[in-house]
């Protein structure tokens, strides 16, 4: 499995910024924040103890339509509570996040979003990072097809995604939490548990599993854990911008 | 906002001073967690400020077929909230479709052939098949649904404004279920044209690559192949006339409905007039054959400390907090309440919206299942949540069939 | 034209309604046009019933009767294509609410009508955006109510009147094909349903009126072959798609207890047309007259509803 790659603050005039790409399902996807910032055209919406969270999608080629207005209810909802909005200057300001598709195939009309969530929830994650927002936890996602004949694959492409027999994206938090599932397709609640598993491994490495040995085994062998994918890219820039400190030392 | 009764007479419960429907509305999260946890003394059931019990979906009536312009039509109300769908069907024909190719109307005829013998079923249908039905109905556009959350269904939709976020989401989300669940067969919107034999004038009007085939196809096959002419393109609005939370339901509901009421005329390629006309006779025209029924049942989660969560910054992990779930037997510490209404759908983050269907042999199949904005709900509450839409189906099949 | 973002968009190509057989070929097979079997001072029934969305501070719910061939055709359908339609709407009342902070001081209540036909609301699907007819409609009904209600009770605030029409009246049989004589006739008769749907859906908002206004529609029509033959009848609350063609129409927002008129749309030529032998009025005030009348039929179904309403708030 080719691994995500990610470099934080790539944009200059924004709070934060990241860009992400998915070899897997080819997906490019650059994000930015800007917060905390004044609305002033939404004062009457602002709820008083509380950050607002809004999100745009934008994809690539074509301009936002029904399907981004509804990839970017979910994404507000998951961030939303992943953001501490009542840390100190943070209540009645928005938390804006901006994300383009640059890459990858575009989805149509009235396509899953499914496929691209994945690309869409690491993004902002990193950076909202990037831009030193306050989070209760981070959190990593990902991307599960289910063939036609039963076999479950990591990150299917867009062709298999659409040959699929159902799609699942999971995301959990650094705490073990289930954050997200959205799932669509036809299939029963064992396969959903099968699914589960798989994506905990993926996520969270082999720690959390329970009985999917084999599986477990491995995801860890390849040393596929995609929190610490997070970890390794903040650490990174990490070791960019302070490279003037650690060398000194 | 104390009211001056309370403050004269503090030795009278301050509550009293107010009537329950002000308290709602000062308190909201107060008023709801009161009544779903009653003192243990009192012995009361743990319901809901609108009197349901926890898993209690609102009452829900259907009735389909009231519109008169319309090819088929349904008005579901599930509590006080209300949807009208009206499908139009109209004419796509394969002139007016860039992309369309004289191949692409020939490489049907294949299971055009098998259509003719017995009316395929899912289990039989081939893969290629499958996939073309696939691909004429999300590749040609041949489903709009589209729903209005601008009729002043609820105060904060502007009328005549663009549709809101909201309800742009909730077409998405129709649209995408119905690609996802396959509901529709792309064969029940094709118009065919069975060419007449060889020899006559309709051929000359034929290209040459297409004589060829048609010659080709004369001579290994008895069957003349029949083309495309035109496709039905079915406008699919939900109207929500009133909402008062889960509109999701309603509006999803009242689309299978219309559906199942939908009758498209028979329509036949008029070779003089180059145009497709259709019969206005009742008894030519045929229903759409669905596949399944799919219903979504919708749950949001209220907890208990939202309230006291204010400043609460250390979430727990999942170990720590299963492992002292089962240590101490406290207090609820979260509903999942099925079909929220809209004082319910403000007190909530987390959402969970299914989508099942049942096999032959009675068993639950999820077509969706989704859950965001929260870290309560997982595995174990999904699986109860599988089983209440289940019960669910149940109860929305037996109200749809009477419809 | 660019395609909606902010919808489902169809083929981009556009699509077409169907065109029936027993159209195409004009003369043989199409059906009978429906005949009215009301008398000419007759009116269609109403059904009106309020506080149907909560949601809303005051909501009402309005049906037409549907004419005798509509509902034959209910019973034993044989065609696809209906005989004729029924008004069937949805009105919603917002308010009193404060005033947006961008608008500018009012000592009165602000009234803000709206009226939207569902796309699926009459033969010809509409779009999703307003088209002039339905501001039209808005700006009617914005009159007509402005006179019933005592505005000056609520300074600095605003009433949103929304109308969602689901089905919609008939302009013309459906066979015809359009000519001189025709016009949207039926938008008069959404109209005065319109009216007499708001003037209730305001009474179960609590909001303070004159009296009840209700709508009522007359026409001159002419059944015959050739239009010089007869002079043209006075038919109260015509439906359109009964009659061969209408001379002229005249709606009217009216409310009783006040002999008062908030409301006037007159529509067709008329300076032609005498009544019957034996009528001495001039047309227009026969058409009045007509319009009048209708509004009070309308009127004992409106006050029967409020008082409906009333009930259920005190009981």
């Amino acid at each position: 499995m080719v691994e995500p790659t990610a470099s934080l603050s790539t944009l200059n005039r924004a709070d934060g910024s990241a860009s992400y790409k998915c070899p897997a399902t080819g997906y490019d996807v650059l994000g930015s924040v800007n917060a905390p910032i004044e609305l002033p055209a939404r004062r009457d919406a602002l709820k008083p103890e509380d950050a607002t969270i809004e999100v745009f999608v934008k994809p690539g080629n074509t301009t936002a339509g029904v399907g981004e207005r509804y990839v970017e209810g979910i994404l507000r909802s998951v961030l939303t509570e992943v953001v501490l909005g009542r840390e100190r200057g943070y209540p009645r300001r928005g938390v804006v996040i901006t994300l383009a598709i640059v890459g990858g195939g575009s989805v149509e009309r009235g396509d899953s979003y499914l496929t691209v969530l994945p690309a869409l929830l690491h993004t902002s994650l990193l950076a909202l990072l990037s831009a030193s927002v306050p989070l209760a936890m981070t959190f990593s996602s990902a991307l599960l097809g289910v063939t036609k004949s039963g076999d479950i694959v990591r990150d299917p492409s867009a062709a298999d995604a659409k040959a699929a027999s159902s799609l699942h994206v999971l995301a959990f938090s650094s705490k073990g939490h289930l954050l997200l599932n959205e799932s669509e397709g036809c299939f029963d609640f064992d396969t959903w548990e099968l699914i589960r598993e798989r994506a905990v491994s993926i996520c969270r490495g082999a720690a959390v599993s329970g009985t999917g040995e084999d599986v477990a085994m491995g995801e860890r062998s390849n040393d596929a854990r995609l929190d610490g994918f997070v970890r390794e890219t903040v650490e990174d820039r990490l070791h960019v911008d302070y490279a003037w400190k650690i060398e000194s030392n | 906002m104390a009211t001056p009764a309370a403050n004269a007479a503090p030795s009278v419960s301050p509550s009293l001073s107010l009537p329950p429907s002000q308290f709602a509305r000062l308190q909201p999260h107060a008023y709801l967690l009161a009544h779903l946890s009653p003192p243990p003394a009192s012995n009361q059931p743990s319901i809901r400020a609108n009197g349901r019990a926890p898993s209690q979906f609102r009452v829900t009536s259907a009735n389909a077929g009231s519109l008169t312009h319309t090819n088929g039509s349904a008005v579901v109300r599930i509590g006080d909230t209300t949807a009208v769908c009206g499908v139009r069907a109209e004419i796509l024909h394969t002139d007016d479709i860039a992309s369309w190719s004289v191949s692409s109307s020939s490489t049907s005829n294949s299971n055009k052939r098998r259509r003719l013998g017995e009316k395929t079923t899912d289990e039989d249908e081939g893969q290629d098949e499958n996939e073309e039905d696939r691909a004429h109905i999300e590749d040609l556009n041949l489903l709009v649904p589209n729903l209005s959350l601008s009729t002043g269904c609820a105060p904060g939709f502007t009328p005549g404004a663009p549709p809101s976020a909201l309800a742009q989401s909730l077409s998405h989300q129709i649209l995408s279920l119905l690609h996802s669940t396959r509901l529709i067969r792309a064969d029940d919107l094709r118009i065919w044209y069975q060419p007449p034999n060889l020899g006559s004038e309709a051929l000359e009007r034929h290209n040459e690559s297409q004589q060829m085939e048609i010659d080709a196809g004369q001579g290994s096959e008895e069957s003349d192949p029949q083309e495309i002419k035109a496709f039905w393109v079915l406008y699919i609005d939900v109207m929500i006339i009133s909402l008062a939370g889960n509109p999701f339901d309603a509006a999803w509901a009242a689309v299978l409905a219309a559906l199942r009421d939908t009758k498209l005329p028979k329509a036949w390629w008029d070779i003089d007039n180059e145009t497709i006309i259709c019969s206005d006779d009742i008894s030519e025209a045929s229903r759409l054959s669905l596949r399944g029924l799919p219903v979504a049942s919708s749950f949001c989660v209220f907890e208990a400390d939202a309230a006291a969560g204010w400043r609460a910054v250390v979430i727990p992990d999942v170990n720590d907090q299963k492992a002292q779930n089962q240590r101490k037997k406290g207090p609820q510490q979260k509903w999942i309440l099925a079909d929220p209404d809209g004082y319910e759908e403000g007190l909530s983050q987390e959402r969970a919206t299914l989508v099942v269907d049942k096999a032959k042999n009675g068993k639950n199949v999820i077509l969706k299942m989704e859950k965001h904005g929260g870290w309560s709900v997982d595995t174990e509450d999904l699986r109860q949540l599988v089983e209440i839409s289940g019960q669910r189906w149940d109860e929305m099949k037996r109200i749809l069939d009477q419809c | 034209m660019m395609a909606d973002r902010r919808r489902v968009n169809g083929p981009s190509g556009g699509t077409r309604p169907a065109v029936f057989a027993s159209l195409a070929e004009s003369g043989t097979g199409v059906s009978e046009r429906a005949q009215r079997q009301r008398q000419p001072s007759e009116l269609r029934k109403i059904f009106l019933k309020t506080g149907l969305i909560p949601t809303a501070s005051g909501s009402s719910y309005l049906e037409f009767e549907p004419s005798a061939s509509l509902a034959a055709a209910r019973i034993n359908p044989k065609s696809l294509i209906p005989p004729s339609s029924a008004l069937k709407l949805a009105c919603t009342v917002h308010g009193p609410k404060p005033l947006p902070r961008s608008a500018a001081f009012s000592p009165n209540l602000v009234l803000t009508t709206h009226v939207k036909y569902a796309p699926f609301a009459a033969r010809k699907r509409r779009g999703h955006i307003r088209d002039a007819s339905e501001r039209d409609l808005g700006v009617h009904l914005e009159t007509a109510l402005r006179g019933a209600i005592i505005a000056e009770r609520w300074p600095k605030s605003g009433l949103d009147i929304t109308i969602t029409i689901l089905e919609a009246e008939d302009d013309r049989w459906w066979a015809d094909a359009p000519d001189s004589h025709d016009a949207s006739w039926g938008m008069m008769n959404v109209l005065a349903g319109c009216i007499t749907a708001a003037s209730a859906a305001i009474a179960d908002a609590h909001i303070d009126c004159l009296d009840l206004v209700a709508g009522g529609v007359a026409a001159l029509v002419s059944d015959e072959e050739k239009q010089s033959s007869a002079a043209p009848k006075l038919m109260l609350d015509a439906d359109p798609a009964e009659h061969r063609s209408i001379v002229s129409a005249c709606v009217v927002a009216y409310m009783p207890a006040r002999d008062e008129i908030t409301e006037l749309w007159l529509k067709g030529d008329s300076s032609k047309a005498s009544l019957e032998n034996g009528d001495k009025r001039s047309v227009h005030e026969a058409l009045l007259d007509g319009a009048v009348d209708a509004a009070r039929g309308a009127h004992t179904v409106l006050a029967e509803a409020v008082r409906e309403s009333l009930l259920k708030t005190v009981g």
